[in-house]
This record gives structure tokens, C-alpha cells and sequence, in this order.
């Protein structure tokens, strides 16, 4: 009786579940219109969910079993209750198999009740989510007590397990209801969104060096369109939308967010849930840890715009992110938040030129002057005449073009580049650098927003290239490797792009360089745009071992590198908060205790020696290798 | 050509006659021929500043007057100013005023360029008088004129703009020369205006052209261009681009005062604003005070700003603390400054620092490392810990402020 | 409502020489649509094709009346004949233009031909019935206020508030209207020769009097500042070396000067 009722039940509240999923769809499915290959990510679904996903759930060991005891056993006594309403099926196999389930799902739910009240990472939000581990708990224990009541045949009076399976039943009643608001929308959301993920080039696979393909080109903005970027949360494609009802509250981005440990006004999680409150329109149903430094939001609905003092996001918030991507491969739920980020602030700065700090002028210098600061184009090159550069332009055919970046018009970049100079030299590389005819790769006018300026940057730019002869390019800026390598080949130039700590490698593995030994400690800091946006962690570290220096690592280090505050236009936009990012990265680097900390970009070098008090040395890793052959 | 000397007969010129013994004057008469001995006692004696209380004698030839008063006595009389009593024609000069009614730099200049064009032709240059009581002959002018009915210290360029279509209507200079500075530039161009004639602004250089008049020099096209044409009659000269007038003095005189014609004065009221130190942008302020690492009492730093009457300003590090805001940061990712004076407490001087004061006049630098880059840097270094010196100066400013000088 | 016309030019990047807004009569643009119960009028004199006017739009003018005068020309008759149809209350514009002559004459040879005032290096300008207040921006941050009868031509210095960005999508959709005009050659400007700048050495006062040595002494040590030393002074010490250095280098005044600096 219990049991038949316990099924009957269950299909109701399926049934109820779906209606509330389908009427809850209107609010994402109002989104921009979106090219997604369905039948694909159906077909890609499994392997997404069992690859990619639980790659990064697995980070958290304890997290992903709980997670696979609970939503294993959730699901498979979904099945097995709504098989119970055949009376055919009923019978002690059927309710043996339900006990299991239930038996695992209430492990599960003691470890997530445990996790949530004992452990308490603050990361994670309240309200619902507080109420998951009794809801879980409810249910599993009471109905499993049902079904093993039903495998033995009936052994409790009626009554008691009438009682049992209603406490059962309505914790699942609010596991279910919650597919629209609670902790369960995630579940529904989340298999959507897989299928409908944005990007779907992030899930293809591995390639060289078993690193995983990074999929971290911004997609090209196209100027004709009417409305550049995003000003209300309805201009986000539908799939977008379908992504942040995905998002599960778990903290991982907030744990990882370069912003929020140095008290900038940025919370990734917080983030995604004002999109969430900006969809819905009304009041906050958000019960997690806010922009550090900021009140809650202001007025939001699907229709207003996401970006003002007082609307769903304050600018500061916006202008906050780094674009490190720390937040997008700590997500489970394959959140792309600096997708987001960069779509709200190309409306920022295309629609309303808002851009905060010296940004404005900054972007300005980049059209008009071609780079940052405004300076003759001869200044890129002016300081290395005692180098006496080969110039590409003179030069028919060659190997190597270098790239120098905007490292070129700052005295401490000027030292890095010099020392990778006499590098090449050494090694016999045959290369030669635009000089003059380079222009800024366009990042920073990019990550700003700046759509315009970065396409008429990249045009002219492959244009110069195209018309040289040269192998593939050498950057020691992991910047410009990433959008010359990344992001021209949507504006039609295909280069190959290393990065000079490959090509320092290449040329020591060819015997080409012979290293002495030096002695000491390092540690070394993973630029986000070489680590993260290329997965290239490895060759720095192998080409550091050689130096015959002890290296240690850094409590956050690798794909998972703590950015240094340099990226994503945050130097220039300025938005303060309670400490610098670069602070807070300097304080990992003391902790290891290391002598010397080795980086690999010129924006991480002007970051981390703006660190003021005792701090490790800050050396390129150019620098290390030319003592290294001396 | 040099001669072979005859000892015996220089022996000769120099033999006293009259007396029994033959005797000989050692001192040397006249150039003989050929080249003269050195003599070393006439150079000693040349060279002798004073014998009392102890003998003093500079080798390098700057002699006081009393020891080469004999020299000086010997020249001819001296011609002390120089008077162009029948001029060609005349040149105007507008002079600026530097809000004090004194002759500044750049009115100096005006005057010795307008000297030039005069002195290529016999011309005059004249002066328009704003105050008595300046050295205009001094610096190089023939004719004062005065115009009457402006007044010399108040803002009102419609009078000033008046007074010198007055002046030209007398004089019909062959050229009238203005300072290209905020007001004078503003005159300048109003006068062109009224007159109808083409002003060249801002020229830089003069130079002899091919057919041997005079040509103007000006930068053009945002300074990429130089652009030189033949010179028109108004002319706006360039701070700093022409040298002071160095002969002698002229005659300055003053000509008969001329009313000033009618003025249209659209400018009705002005009055000179009380400006907040700290509200000026650190481009524009003259008078820095910049705090570093150095300070903490930034409260006392405030008051001492307030005290001395300077913008404050600070390095990144404590703009990055908050200590200041943003805009107050001075470096290289901050502001260039341009100030007359830049106080610096606390600061060590970082490279990107000290890029961000290279074009300050005098550098102040309290700090309590005597390596540091800023004490190198400074004009006045004091090795001290500036949050010590802080107090004692607003104390020290105060008194002043409060009492008679100390 | 006051009627004001704002006159743009086309400025040139000094380090990339390319074309861009010119800073003053973009500040002069700002200050003239931040005003309010202002109904502001943009003209420029030249090329209508031209890319940096754009950069004006993007500032948030809807429209833009481009006066086609060809290069060399004399724009000021043109601007004079499309201002009198306006009959504007106020005309801003920068002082100097960045590029071709860059004389600062053409607004003053406007209001010549209207009849209006002049006022130079504006930083503020707030207008009343009538008259017009301005402040003017004068070196080293000092600022003086004018009050000036309308119609008038204000000119506008670098320090008035900094002009706002342009938005790229504000600048595609403002629009240029083009109106043909007839200019003459400007005779003078075609009798001048151009040829690229080079830079001459800065000439410095040379002293007189002394041996040569001396006189390089003079000037060249007056450039690596005095280099006045005080090692580890007791506070008071120290105050006062400084107060009687910004005294003398006249950025204190004497006692009984009050209030500081003029």
C-alpha cells in the first residue's frame, strides 16, 4: 500500500517537476537567439558529463563521490519508485534494489549534511541550499525504511510506514519542486546546458603533451550588429541564460577568484547570481557571500539594464575581473564567466564609453597611436638599437619573427627582451621583429570591451604578417601568443605562435644553448594567458629544472595559478579594493620560502616587482637562462 | 713673421743715460720686436689683489679693480647707453605682465627681438608702458609710449587691446611684436582680428631670407611643421626662443602720454578665484607635496599640505594603499608632473617614480636613507625620518603664521 | 534654452601624427553638451569624410554640420556665413588647432565678423540671461572669473574637464551633414614654406663676466640642482632648512604674507 502510494506519488511529483521546468524555461528561453547543433551535444552529452565534468568535480575527491552516491541514488530510485506503480514490478527485487539505492543516497546525504553543518566551507550559500542536507536525508531514510519494510514483507504496522514514506516523499517533494529555484535546478539545467554549452570546443578532447585543448578565444563581435554586447540580460543568447540557472552555488569560483581575495568588488558566484535575480526581476533569493564591499544589488529584471550603480551589477564589479579564467575551470557547471564578463563590458564601452579610469584613454592612444601609451611607433624598438635588430622588413626570409609586445616601451620589459636577445643570438636563431610596423596585438582593447579597436588592431596586424616570410613567431608576452595564436584565426590569420620559454626549451633540448648551474630556490608563477588559456604549464617548469635550481611550488599553481592582477585591462581600469592582487600572489610566493620567483610575462613582472617590503626576487625566465649561460 | 731677437740691442733700448756707471731699466718699455719675454715679476704684480693683511694673488686673471684700476683708467671714455635719435621707423612691442607689473623674461625677450628688427634698419623699437618705474631702456627699448585710461594690473583685454590700436595708430610701427603667453597670445590675436591683418603666431626664430628680408619662423601642423613666411607686421614671439638684450642700454625714453580710443568692453566683471591647492589637478599645480612609504600620519600630512598651501600627492604604493586617491598618484603609470616644486616625504625614488618628475623645477626630499634615489635626486636632501620633520614644520609654519618671523 | 554652436576641428596625434578629435574642441564639446538647457550645434570646415569626426559623434552629437571647405582654404567666411544662420548665444571651441596653421585666429576672426566677445582659456562656463560666467584656467592651477556679455566666442584651455570617450556604436549612428560652401585659397598660407621641423638646441641665458671655464661652470651646475646635503638633523633643524629653501625659491612667502601663494 505504502509502496504503491510511494510510486503513484513520485510520478506526481515528476510530473509536477516538469511542468514547473517547462513554465521556469520561459525565463532563459526568451534569451538571444543562439546557433547550438543540438542532435550533437545530445550525442556528446555522456562523455561531457563523464569527462569534462567530473574532471573538474573530481578535483574534490570527497565532493565527487558524495556527489555520485547522492545523485546516483536519487536518480535510480526515482526509476525504481516510479517502477513501483506497475503492480507487476512490485515485489521484493524491485524494493531490495530501491533500498539499495536509497541506502547509497543516504550516505551520500550524510556526507553532504556533514560537509554543509560540520565542515562549513564558506564558500558555500545558504538559504535553499542549507535545507538540502534534511531534504536529502528526508528522503532517503524514510523511504528507504519503506522499502525494506516492503522486502520484509511488512513488518512495521501500517501507520508508521505511511508516516515514513510521507517524510520520504516530501523531502523529495522539495528535492523536486527546487528543479525551478532550489538546489536541484542545477541538475536539470546543468544536463541542458551541456548539451547547449556555448562552447562546445572546450569538451574536444586532449591534445599535445596530454594538456588539455583550451577553448579560450572570445568569440568576434560583429560591428553591424544593432545592439553591440549586453545591456540587458535578455540580449544574452538563450544558452548563456540556461548557464547561469545552471550554476549550483558551489563557491569553487569564488575560492579561486583573484578579485575577491584581494577584497575587489567581485565575487564570480555573486556574479552569476545577479544574472540569475536579474532574469527573475524582484528581490534577491541569493543566500551566499556578496562583492566584497558592495550592498546588494539594485533594481533588476530581465528587461533593465545589468550594468549601473544602481542596477543588478555595479560597474566596479565589472571592471574588477582580471579575465584570468580561474572562475571558468573551477566551475563544474562549465560556466563561461569571462565570456560574460567581456560581453557586458563591450556594451560598456561600444554603447556608453564607460570604461572606468585610465581605460578611456588608453583605448583612445590604441586607435590613434597603436599602442597603450600613446608613444611614437620607433619607441618599440628605439632602446635595442645597440642590438642591432634584424628588421623583418629588410629581410626576405627568415625563421623566428619576435614578437615584442608592449613590453618594448617599458624599461623593466626592455631588460627582459634584451636578455632573450642575447639568447637568440647565442643559439644562432634567425629572426628578425617588425619594429615600427608592429602594433599592439589588440588584448587590451579586447578584454576592455573594445571590440572595434581590437578587429581594426588584428586586421592590420595579419595584414603586415601576411605579407612577411617566416616560420612561426616567438612571443615573450602570453598575451599577444594568445590572441595572435587564438583569436586572429577568426579575422583570417593562422600564424604559429610559441612562446619563448618553448622556444628557450626547443633550442637547450637541440643543444643549441648549454646551460652552467645556478643554485638557489625558485618558485614559478603560471601566466593565466599562457596556463590556463593554453594549457602550457609544463615546458616552463622542465626548462626551469635544467637551470639546476630547487623548485617549489606555490599553494596555487599550474591550470589552477593564481593570476597576478595584471590582466584583463585591471591595471589600467583601477578599481580598488582591499588589498592588490599582486599582494596577495606575493604572499604564496614568501610562503614557499623560495629565493627567486621565476615569470614568464612582462605584465606578471611589472605586478609582482610593484610588491613593495622583503619579497623574492622577480626574474623572467629569459633572465635566469642567459645567467645560466654565462 | 717672426724675428730673430738681438739681445744687444734690446740691452741698448733699455740703457739710462746721464750717470757714470752704465745702468740698465728693467722694466720692458715698449714691444720690441719680435716676441716679448715673459715677465714673470709685471705678471705677478698684475695678478696681486691685495697685500694686506696677507698677499693674495689670483693666477686666473680675475683681478679686482683696484689692482687693474690703472687699466681702466687708460681706456677711452666709455659710451653707457646708446640713443637712436632720427629712427627709420619703429617697432611696437606689447610687453605681457606677469600680474605684478613687473618686466618679465619673456617681455625682456620681446624687447630684444624687437631690437633685432630695429637695429637691421635704423628703426626704434618703443615700448608700450604698463607701469613706471621699468628698466624698458635696460632691456633694450628707445621709446616708452604710455597710454592712459587702462588700468595696468586688472584684467581687461578689451581695454589692453585698445590701448595698443592706439599705440599703433600714432606710432605706425613697422612691426608690433606680442608674447605668445595666455594673455599677451589673447591680444595679440584680438588686435589681428580688429585690424584685419594676418598675425604671425608664436614664431620661434628669424632668419635672413634669399632675397634679403627678414622671414619668420613658427611651428605648424602640431609642431611637426616648421612654417616660415616673410615677416607681417604683427608678430607673436615664443617664450624662451630669443636672447636677452645684451649691449648697452638704450634711452628708454618716454613719449607724451595718448589717451587710449574708444574700448568695447563685453568683459564686465573679474575677479581672481581662491583656489583649494588640493582641488588642482597634479598637472597643473605648481607646488607638490608628496608623501611615500615613509609617512603614516596622513592626517599631519594633510595639515602640513594645508599649511604650505601645496597639492598633495603620493607615490603609487600609497595611492595603492588608499591613502590618496588614484588621480593623486605621480610616476609613470600615474601622472607626469610638471611642478615648480616638488616636496617629497618618505619617498625613495623608484624608476617609475622618478619618470614622473623629470620636469619638476626644485626637488625637496625628506627620507631616512641617505642611498636612496629621491636624496640624489634632490636639490635640498634632508636624511631624516620625514614623519619626524612633519610636525616640527607645521609647528615652525604655524609660529609664523601666529608671530613675527623667527 | 541657449542656442550654442561648437566648432570642431581635426586634431593630429602628436607622437603617430594621424588624425584624431582635437583635445581642446573636444573639452570645448564636452563643456558645451554638459550645460545644461543648451541646444548645441557642432560645425566643422573641411573634409565631411573625414574618419576622427566620428569621434565627435561618438561623444553623443546626434548630427554634425560639415562645412566643405577644401584643404588650404580660408574656412572662417564659411563658418561665419553658416553661424549667422544659427545666431548662436555661445560658440565654443578650442584655442589652437593641433593641425595646419594652428594660429589660434579663426574664433577670433568669427567673433570680429559677429560682432561678439571673446574670452580666452575657458576651464567652466555657466550661462545666464544674458551674460555668460566664465572661469578661466590660468598656469599653475590658478583660476580667474569673468563674467562676459552674449553673444560671445569662449575658447577653451586644457583646464577644462577632460572630454568624454567616444562610444563606438553612439559614433556609428550620429550622422554628418555635409553642406557645400564656396572657400577661397588662403593666399598667405600658400606664399609660406614649409619644410619638417627639427629641433633646434634650447638656448639658455649665458652668463657674462668670468673665464669660459667659469661660465660652463655657471650653467651646467645650476642643472644637477644644489645638491644641498642635511644628514640625520634634529627635526626643528630640518623644518627649517626647508621652510628657508621654499622661501627662497619664493613657493612660501615671507611671514606676514597670510594666505600663501597669489
Amino acid at each position: 500500500m505504502a509502496g504503491a502510494l510511494a510510486g503513484w506519488l513520485t510520478v506526481g511529483l515528476l510530473v509536477a517537476a516538469v511542468v514547473i521546468a517547462v513554465h521556469h524555461s520561459r525565463r532563459w528561453r526568451a534569451g538571444a537567439a543562439a546557433e547550438v547543433d543540438l542532435v550533437a551535444g545530445l550525442k556528446a552529452l555522456p562523455k561531457r558529463y563523464l569527462v569534462d565534468v567530473h574532471d573538474v568535480v573530481g578535483r574534490k575527491p570527497f565532493n565527487a563521490r558524495f556527489h555520485a552516491l547522492t545523485a546516483g541514488g536519487f536518480l535510480a530510485s526515482l526509476v525504481l519508485l516510479v517502477l513501483a506503480v506497475v503492480p507487476w514490478f512490485r515485489g521484493p527485487l524491485l524494493w531490495g534494489l530501491a533500498a539499495l539505492a536509497l541506502a547509497l543516497m543516504l550516505a551520500g546525504a550524510l556526507m553532504v549534511g556533514w560537509r554543509r553543518h560540520v565542515v562549513k566551507p564558506t564558500e558555500l550559500s545558504g538559504g535553499r541550499f542549507a535545507r538540502l542536507p534534511v531534504s536529502l536525508i528526508a528522503y532517503a531514510a524514510g523511504l528507504l525504511v519503506v522499502a525494506l519494510d516492503r522486502v520484509a514483507g511488512g513488518a512495521l504496522p501500517h501507520g508508521v510506514t505511511l508516516v515514513l514514506a510521507g517524510v520520504g516523499l516530501f523531502g523529495g517533494a522539495d528535492l523536486l519542486v527546487g528543479v525551478g529555484r532550489g538546489p536541484l535546478k542545477h541538475a536539470l539545467h546543468g544536463a541542458l546546458y551541456l548539451v547547449a554549452h556555448p562552447r562546445p570546443g572546450r569538451f574536444s578532447g586532449r591534445d599535445r603533451g596530454g594538456e588539455r585543448k583550451r577553448d579560450s578565444a572570445l568569440a568576434p563581435l560583429n560591428l553591424d550588429d544593432a545592439k553591440l554586447g549586453v545591456e540587458v540580460p535578455l540580449d544574452f543568447a538563450w544558452n548563456r541564460l540556461l548557464g547561469f540557472e545552471a550554476c549550483v552555488q558551489c563557491g569553487r569560483c569564488e575560492s579561486v577568484c583573484p578579485a575577491y581575495a584581494a577584497g575587489l568588488p567581485l565575487n564570480p558566484k555573486a556574479l552569476i547570481q545577479d544574472l540569475v535575480g536579474a532574469m527573475e526581476g524582484g528581490a534577491a533569493d541569493y543566500a551566499g557571500h556578496g562583492h566584497p564591499g558592495r550592498s546588494v544589488a539594485g533594481a533588476r529584471g530581465p528587461h533593465l539594464p545589468v550594468v549601473g550603480e544602481g542596477a543588478a551589477i555595479h560597474p566596479n564589479t565589472l571592471w574588477a575581473c582580471t579575465t584570468c579564467r580561474a572562475c571558468v575551470d573551477a566551475c563544474p557547471m562549465m560556466i563561461e564567466h569571462v565570456d560574460v564578463i567581456v560581453d557586458l563590458r563591450r556594451f560598456e564601452t561600444l554603447e556608453k564609453a564607460s570604461a572606468p579610469g585610465k581605460a578611456p584613454g588608453v583605448l583612445e592612444e590604441l586607435r590613434i597611436a597603436d599602442n597603450p601609451g600613446g608613444f611614437p611607433a620607433v619607441r618599440r624598438i628605439d632602446w635595442a638599437f645597440d642590438l642591432a635588430l634584424p628588421l623583418a622588413r629588410e629581410r626576405e626570409k627568415f625563421d623566428v619573427l619576435l614578437w615584442l609586445g608592449d613590453a618594448a616601451f617599458d624599461l623593466r620589459g626592455q631588460r627582459s627582451l634584451r636578455a632573450f636577445i642575447r639568447l637568440l643570438k647565442k643559439a644562432g636563431v634567425d629572426f628578425a621583429v617588425l619594429g615600427e610596423d608592429e602594433l599592439d596585438c589588440g588584448d587590451l582593447a579586447r578584454r576592455l570591451g573594445d571590440e572595434a579597436t581590437f578587429q581594426d588592431l588584428a586586421r592590420r596586424n595579419i595584414a603586415r604578417l601576411e605579407g612577411l616570410s617566416f616560420r612561426r613567431i616567438v612571443t615573450m608576452d602570453p598575451h599577444a601568443l594568445h590572441v595572435i595564436r587564438n583569436e586572429y584565426p577568426a579575422f583570417g590569420g593562422a600564424f604559429e605562435v610559441v612562446h619563448h620559454t618553448a622556444l628557450l626549451l626547443e633550442l637547450v633540448e637541440g643543444g643549441r644553448l648549454t646551460l652552467g648551474s645556478l643554485s638557489g630556490t625558485l618558485t614559478y608563477h603560471d601566466p593565466c594567458y599562457l596556463g590556463r588559456y593554453n594549457g602550457v604549464t609544463e615546458a616552463p617548469r622542465r626548462l626551469l629544472d635544467m637551470l639546476g635550481m630547487e623548485r617549489r611550488e606555490m599553494e596555487f599553481s599550474g591550470l589552477a595559478s593564481r593570476c597576478c592582477g595584471g590582466g584583463g585591462g585591471t591595471s589600467v581600469t583601477d578599481v580598488a579594493g582591499d588589498r592588490r592582487i599582486p599582494d596577495v600572489r606575493m604572499e604564496q610566493a614568501r610562503e614557499t620560502g623560495a629565493a627567486c620567483i621565476a615569470v614568464a610575462c612582462p605584465n606578471c613582472t611589472v605586478m609582482l616587482e610593484g610588491v613593495v617590503g622583503p619579497r623574492p626576487e622577480v626574474k623572467e625566465i629569459a633572465e635566469l637562462v642567459l645567467e645560466a649561460t654565462e | 713673421m717672426k724675428m730673430r731677437r738681438d739681445p744687444r740691442s734690446e740691452r741698448e733700448a733699455r740703457r739710462s743715460t746721464g750717470g757714470e756707471r752704465p745702468r740698465f731699466s728693467l722694466m720692458v718699455l715698449k714691444p720690441a720686436v719680435g716676441r716679448l719675454r715673459r715677465s714673470p715679476r709685471i705678471v705677478r704684480q698684475a695678478a696681486t689683489v691685495s697685500i694686506s693683511p696677507r698677499l693674495r694673488i689670483a693666477w686666473n686673471g680675475r683681478v679686482a679693480p683696484q689692482a687693474s684700476g690703472a687699466v681702466l683708467a687708460a681706456r677711452a671714455p666709455v659710451e653707457t647707453m646708446r640713443v637712436v635719435a632720427e629712427p627709420a621707423f619703429h617697432v611696437l612691442v606689447v610687453p605681457d605682465t606677469d600680474g605684478e607689473g613687473g618686466l618679465s623674461e619673456i617681455d625682456r625677450q620681446l624687447i630684444a627681438a624687437g631690437r633685432s628688427l630695429a637695429d637691421s634698419g635704423g628703426g626704434a623699437v618703443c615700448a608700450l608702458a604698463l607701469q613706471g618705474g621699468d628698466d624698458l631702456g635696460g632691456a633694450g627699448a628707445d621709446r616708452v609710449i604710455a597710454v592712459t585710461g587702462i588700468e595696468p594690473l586688472a584684467y581687461d583685454p578689451e581695454g589692453r587691446t585698445a590701448a595698443v590700436l592706439t599705440a599703433i595708430a600714432i606710432l605706425s610701427p613697422r612691426h608690433v611684436l606680442f608674447a605668445e603667453t595666455p594673455d599677451g597670445s589673447d591680444i595679440a590675436r584680438r588686435v589681428a582680428a580688429r585690424l584685419g591683418e594676418r598675425l604671425f603666431a608664436g614664431a620661434d626664430a628669424l632668419e635672413a631670407g634669399s632675397d634679403g628680408d627678414t622671414r619668420a619662423l613658427r611651428r605648424a601642423q602640431g609642431g611637426s611643421l616648421a612654417q616660415s613666411a616673410k615677416l607681417p607686421r604683427l608678430v607673436s614671439i615664443m617664450p624662451d626662443a630669443f636672447p636677452l638684450h645684451a649691449g648697452l642700454p638704450h634711452e628708454g625714453r618716454p613719449l607724451d602720454e595718448v589717451p587710449m580710443g574708444a574700448a568695447d568692453r563685453r568683459i564686465s566683471a573679474s575677479r581672481p578665484l581662491t583656489v583649494d591647492p588640493d582641488t588642482i589637478a597634479l598637472e597643473e599645480a605648481d607646488f607638490l607635496l608628496s608623501g611615500g612609504n615613509g609617512v603614516t600620519d596622513w592626517q599631519g600630512f594633510a595639515d602640513l599640505a594645508e599649511a604650505l598651501g601645496a597639492t598633495r600627492a603620493g607615490s603609487r604604493v600609497v595611492c595603492d594603499q588608499g591613502h590618496l586617491p588614484r588621480e593623486r598618484q605621480v610616476g609613470a603609470s600615474g601622472t607626469l608632473v610638471t611642478a615648480g616644486c616638488y616636496f617629497a616625504l618618505g619617498i625613495s625614488g623608484a624608476p617609475q617614480h622618478l619618470q614622473g618628475i623629470t620636469r619638476v623645477g626644485h626637488v625637496v626630499a625628506v627620507n631616512t636613507d641617505l642611498h636612496a634615489e629621491m636624496i640624489k635626486r634632490a636639490d635640498l636632501a634632508i636624511v631624516a625620518d620625514a614623519q619626524a620633520v612633519m610636525p616640527a614644520l607645521i609647528r615652525l609654519l604655524a609660529e609664523r603664521k601666529g608671530g613675527g618671523d623667527d | 534654452m541657449i542656442r550654442v554652436a561648437a566648432l570642431l576641428s581635426i586634431g593630429r596625434h602628436p607622437a603617430s601624427g594621424r588624425a584624431r578629435r582635437a583635445g581642446l574642441d573636444a573639452r570645448g564639446l564636452e563643456l558645451a553638451l554638459r550645460m545644461p538647457n543648451a541646444e548645441v550645434r557642432a560645425f566643422h570646415a573641411g573634409d565631411p569624410h573625414a574618419a576622427s569626426l566620428r569621434d565627435y559623434l561618438g561623444m553623443g552629437l546626434e548630427t554634425l554640420n560639415v562645412l566643405n571647405v577644401a584643404p588650404g582654404c580660408d574656412p572662417v567666411p564659411a563658418l561665419v556665413e553658416a553661424l549667422r544662420g544659427v545666431g548662436p548665444d555661445l560658440i565654443i571651441c578650442g584655442m589652437r588647432a593641433e593641425a595646419g596653421e594652428g594660429s589660434g585666429m579663426v574664433p577670433y576672426l568669427i567673433a570680429e565678423a559677429l560682432g561678439h566677445a571673446v574670452v580666452c582659456d575657458a576651464a567652466a562656463i555657466e550661462c545666464a540671461s544674458g551674460t555668460a560666467r566664465v572661469v578661466q584656467g590660468l598656469p599653475r592651477g590658478r583660476r580667474r572669473e569673468v563674467v562676459v556679455t552674449l553673444p560671445a566666442v569662449v575658447l577653451v584651455n586644457s583646464a577644462a574637464p577632460a572630454a568624454r570617450a567616444p562610444a563606438f556604436a553612439r559614433a556609428r549612428r550620429g550622422r554628418i551633414v555635409p553642406h557645400p560652401v564656396e572657400a577661397r585659397e588662403d593666399a598667405f598660407l600658400a606664399a609660406c614654406e614649409m619644410r619638417p621641423w627639427r629641433a633646434r638646441p634650447k638656448r639658455m641665458a649665458v652668463p657674462s663676466g668670468g673665464s669660459a671655464q667659469e661660465r660652463m661652470k655657471a650653467l651646467t651646475e645650476a642643472k644637477a640642482g644644489e645638491g644641498r646635503l642635511l644628514v640625520n638633523p634634529v627635526p626643528e633643524e630640518a623644518a627649517r632648512a626647508v621652510r628657508d629653501y621654499l622661501v627662497e625659491k619664493r613657493f612660501l612667502r615671507g611671514a606676514g604674507d597670510g594666505d600663501g601663494r597669489g
